[in-house]
Formats: C-alpha cells, structure tokens, sequence
C-alpha cells in the first residue's frame, strides 16, 4: 500500500468513526435540547432473532383522520393533499392534563417556532385517514421483559422533539411510572 | 511494508504467481500426475510445430515441461485460497460475533460510554489489524478476510447506535449509510469481498428503500421497476470499471450482481399470473408520484452517465464496435422496459408477458457470450443456471396440461438430467478454454 493509500485508508476509518459519533451526538442533542411530549401508545411485542427484544409503538398520532364528519376528523386541521411516502409534519397540543393529541398535519413545515411538531412519513392512505410514521416506532427491550409492557393497562412515551420535528424516544411511562429497563 | 507485499491483491485466475509472495501457498513443481484435456491438445499442437520444423525436439520438451508442471499444483493452489479465505473469514466473523453478541447480552448492565467504546474499538482494532496482516506481514487473504471483517462490524455498530437510541432499525436508510461508508475502503485495500458486499448492501437498500414508498400492493410494479433500474446501473458500473485500467479489478461483483439482479427479476416477470392476478389488475396499479419518480430518474441518470462514459472510453482499449453497441443497447433495453414497467403503460397482459420473456431469453444468451468474450466465469455460470431454470419452467408450463403427471415428471427428469449434463460439459468446456487463453496470455 502507497503512503497516499495509507492515508486514504485511515481517513475512511475516521470517517466511518465520525459518522457514528455524529449518529450519537445527533440523538444525544435531540434527547438533551429537545421539547418534550407524551405520547399514548398501544404496544405489542414481537421478537427478531437478529434484533433481540423490542416492543412496537403504536401511537393515537399514528392514524389521523381528516374527515370532517367524525369527531376526530373534526379535530383536526389538515392543509394540502396527502400521497403515500410523503413527509408530513403533525402539530401537538395539550388539551389534556398529560397526553399530546394532533392539533394539525401539513406537508411544509410549519412557520412558527412556537408550534410543537413532530415530522413523519405517510405510509398509507385510506379514504380520509392516513397512517403516518415518526421513526420512533420501536423500543428495545431485554429479553423477557416484553410482556410486562404488553400486559400494562396504560402505556406512554416521553418523546423528545427538535426544532426540525425529528423525535427521540426518552423512556416509557407504564402504568404511570417510568419504565426501568 | 516491502514492494512485494504491496502486490498483494486477491487477483483472479490470471495472476501470475511467480511474481507474487503468497506464504499461504506452499509452490510446489510435481508434474501433473495425469495429462489433462488441455494437456494433450498442447502435445498435439506441439508436435506439429516440430514436425513442421518451427520448433526444435528440445524446445518441443522445454514447453510440454513447462506447461505440464504448474497445471495442478496451480489448481490445488486455488482450491487453498479460497478454504483459507472461507476460514479466515468464518474466523473473524465469529469473533466479531462473540464481541457483539457479549455488548447486546450485557446491554444493560453496560454504560452507554462504555458500549460505545467496546464496539467502535472493536471495529478499529479489526481494521488495524487486518492492515497489519495484509499489507505489513503480506498475508493478503488472511488480511483481506478480515478487512471485510471490519466493514461488516461498521454496519453492525450503525444498525446497534439505531438500535441503541431506539429509532427504527427497519429503515433502509441503514442500508445505505453502510454501503457509502465501506465503498471507498473496497477501492482503497483492493477487495473484491467489500465491493461484493457493498454492492448486495446497496440492491438490498434500494428495494427496501423502494418498498418503502407505500405498504400497499400497488407499488409491486414500480418496486420492481426500480429493481430492474438498479440492475441496470449496477451493470453499467460494471462495463464503465471495465474500461478504466485502475479500477478494472473490481469490475467482477458489478458485472455479475447486475447480471443476476436483471435476470432473476425478469425471469419473475415472464409469468403471466404476475400481469393477471386478481389482486393486481394492470389498471388498478398507481402511477408512481412526484416523490417516487425522483429517486427512479436519479438511477436512470446514473445509468446514462456510466454507459456514455463507458461507451466513450471503450474506443481507447480498442473494444470491437459489435459488443459495444450490442451491450450497451441491451442495458439501454432493461433501462425501457424498466420504465415500462413503473408507468405501465398498456393495459394488456400479453404485452408485457412477451416482452420480459424475449427480454430474459436475449439476457440469458446475452450474458453467456459476454461472458466468454471477456472471459468471466461468473458470466457464463448466470446464464447458464437460468437457462436451465428457465427451461424447466416452459417445460412444466407445456406439459402440465397435456400429460400424465407422473409421466410428465419422467420425462421432465430425464431430460434435465440430458440437458444439465450436456450444459455441465460446455461449460466445463468453456471454462478450459479461458484457462488456456488466460495462461498464455499471462506467461
């Protein structure tokens, strides 16, 4: 190997070393400056032989109807149209004493800063209601433990949120207590 | 690091040993035991050029002797190679294993500074180590195992800071960050294995990403599409390294993936259920959007690029104009029908029924002769495993109605085992062939 392929060798190590560092202190950001929501969620708990133990989060925000004939629908204001595969970004509000419902779903990030948001990705569209994803859909787990989640009566996630609306799971909140894994 | 060990590379059949330091390979000069097809076919030749007076007795016997001698010991030498690559990587990889495995067991118990350095550690120590073993002690296949020791642990540890932070690990985005971060490292330590690895990584995450787009079944038609695309881009990488002398070496895993990734795709298409299943009706599929069609143009951009590139540097390495044109245009085909198949734009089955059948005939007996033109085992070996899958398909399609089962199933065995020993012979044929071409033209 040349000295000028040596040094090209130790830089692709650097920079695969950096990405992961990058990786960490991006999510490390998000969970330290990020605003904070709950989330009410429905978890169910499969099991990957690579991947371990993990519970999947299904969130109230998951699903958002905008029919303005239901109740929900009423609820919430959606602007523009919606196709799969789009991103959307789904306002929060608290009109409750813990838990954080849609106040409003667009396509272009909101303006103002003082919105809470969180950005997703539309993975499917039914008639008037569309299934969206945030990427805090899964929550690892040790082994065995999955079903104490699974069986709790009320589970909850504290999500941390940038200012770009990308989330970062903080824990989870089972039976009203935070989850020690 | 010495000027030999800086030869070093897991070249192909071609390399020249004399000129290589390979420690693993004990060299030996027993002469073949037994005279070979090749062999004999020399003799023949040889004798003539001495009849006729070109050569004298004794150059006669100096090169019988000389090709004689390094016939088996090279084969067996080969046969060493690859049992020590499969070790040397079983090895590695189980360490790996056992490294990863203890971090995820003790996930826990483990401070997340701590984990941290274990797994980013680890996969530092493997490259250094593997760098060691490659280029400064100069074992290049013991080395270059564990090299691709360390991209693998590099995807390891994205997938485990995903996993880690909870954010999801079903994301081909993953797939992608890996691809780009062990790319260039094939290119820099020469590795064929990474570069096999990044290109199965990138395919893999580029369906998914494709597969991503909705949940429903209406995207089966533009996830393949954008398979097909890939192929095609991924072939055309192949033909535009094939041309540039410097990275001509890694020419092999883009050619082959594209080839097999074109005609395992399409040899799914040529089923007219595929086209008229109830639950994909033609007119009932979407037409892909606005979000869709940038990445499929950007791929197609891609092809485009490499193929003109190609085609523009082929004149200087004095390609014959029929094989440009011919490869080429069969690319350019799979780009078409590639779209053909994202936009469907006829709404009869028969259509698209025709055309990737004609399609998977033309790449079948495509990539077997391009594979012998440019002498590329891995080519000729596509081609042949999917002629014979897909004869026996048409077959059991044909038959299935007009005979007896039981009779059907004889006569369909024995004429596989008729056209799969037959195939066994050409290509073994074939394959003799590109030794003689490549020992001669090395020596």
């Amino acid at each position: 190997m040349t000295p000028r392929l040596k040094r090209l060798f130790i830089a692709v190590i650097v920079i695969q070393v950096v990405f992961l560092l990058g990786l960490v202190g991006y999510r490390e950001s998000i969970l330290i400056g990020g605003r904070t929501a709950v989330l009410k969620t429905v978890p169910v708990d499969p099991r990957d032989l690579f991947k371990g133990e993990y519970v999947t989060l299904r969130y109230e925000i998951s699903t958002i109807d905008r029919s303005p004939n239901t109740a929900i629908g009423k609820r919430h204001r959606l602007q523009g149209g919606f196709s799969e595969g789009d991103t959307v970004y789904v306002g929060l509000h608290l009109p409750g004493a813990d838990q954080f419902e849609v106040q409003f779903a667009q396509t272009g990030k909101p303006a103002n800063n003082a919105d809470l948001f969180i950005k997703g990705r539309v993975i499917s569209k039914v008639g008037e209601t569309i299934t969206v994803e945030y990427g805090i859909e899964q929550y690892f787990i040790p082994e065995g433990r999955g079903l104490e989640i699974e069986q709790a009566d009320d589970v909850k996630v504290r999500v941390k949120i940038n200012r770009s609306g990308t989330a970062a799971i903080e824990t989870l909140i089972v039976d009203g207590e935070d989850w020690r894994p | 690091m010495t000027e030999e060990t800086q030869k070093n590379d897991p070249a192909p059949i071609a390399t020249d040993s004399t000129q290589r330091s390979e420690p693993e390979v004990a060299p030996t000069s027993t002469p073949a035991p037994v005279a070979s097809e090749r062999q004999n076919w020399l003799k023949t030749r040889v004798d003539k050029w001495r009849e006729s007076g070109i050569i004298s007795g004794d150059q006669s016997d100096a090169i019988l002797n000389y090709e004689a001698a390094p016939e088996e010991p090279f084969r067996l030498g080969l046969r060493f190679n690859r049992l020590i690559v499969v070790l040397a990587t079983l090895g590695a990889i189980l360490i790996g294993a056992g490294i990863i495995s203890f971090v995820v067991a003790n996930w826990q118990g483990i401070p997340s500074i701590a984990k941290l350095a274990l797994l980013i550690g680890g996969q530092i120590a493997t490259y250094g180590v593997a760098y060691q073993i490659q280029f400064v002690r100069g074992y290049p296949r013991i080395g270059g195992a564990i090299m691709s020791t360390g991209a693998l642990w590099f995807g390891a540890n994205v997938f485990l800071v995903a996993q880690s932070y909870h954010f999801t690990t079903d994301n081909p985005d993953l797939l992608i960050w890996w691809f780009l971060g062990i790319l260039p490292l094939a290119y820099i330590v020469r590795s064929q294995s990474i570069t096999v690895m990044a290109v199965v990584i990138f395919t893999v995450g580029l369906a998914w990403k494709a597969a991503t787009w909705s949940d429903e079944i209406e995207s089966f038609f533009p996830v393949v599409g954008i398979l097909l695309l890939s192929a095609a881009v991924i072939y055309a990488i192949g033909m535009f390294h094939l041309v540039r002398e410097k990275i001509k070496f890694h020419a092999g895993p883009y050619l082959a993936s594209g080839a097999l990734l074109a005609i395992g795709v399409t040899y799914f298409l040529t089923f007219e259920e595929m086209f008229r299943d109830s639950s994909r009706a033609i007119t009932g599929f979407q037409v892909p959007t606005g979000s869709q069609i940038i990445p499929i143009a950007i791929v197609t951009i891609i092809a485009a690029i490499a193929l003109g590139m190609t085609y523009r540097l082929s004149s200087h390495v004095h390609q014959k104009s029929v094989p440009r044109f011919a490869e080429t245009a069969v690319v350019v085909l799979v780009v078409v029908l590639g779209w053909v198949l994202i936009t469907l734009p006829f709404n009869s089955t028969g259509f698209y029924v025709v055309a990737f059948n004609l399609l998977l005939v033309l790449l079948i007996f495509g990539t077997i002769t391009l594979g012998i033109v440019n002498k590329r085992e891995a080519l000729v070996n596509i081609g042949i495993i999917f002629f014979v899958i897909d004869l026996a398909t048409r077959y059991i399609e044909l038959t299935v109605d007009m005979l007896d089962t039981s009779l059907a199933f004889i006569i369909g065995g024995l004429l596989l085992l008729g056209v799969g020993y037959g195939m066994e012979r050409a290509r073994r044929k074939l394959l003799t062939q590109f030794g003689l071409r490549e020992s001669s033209h090395d020596t």
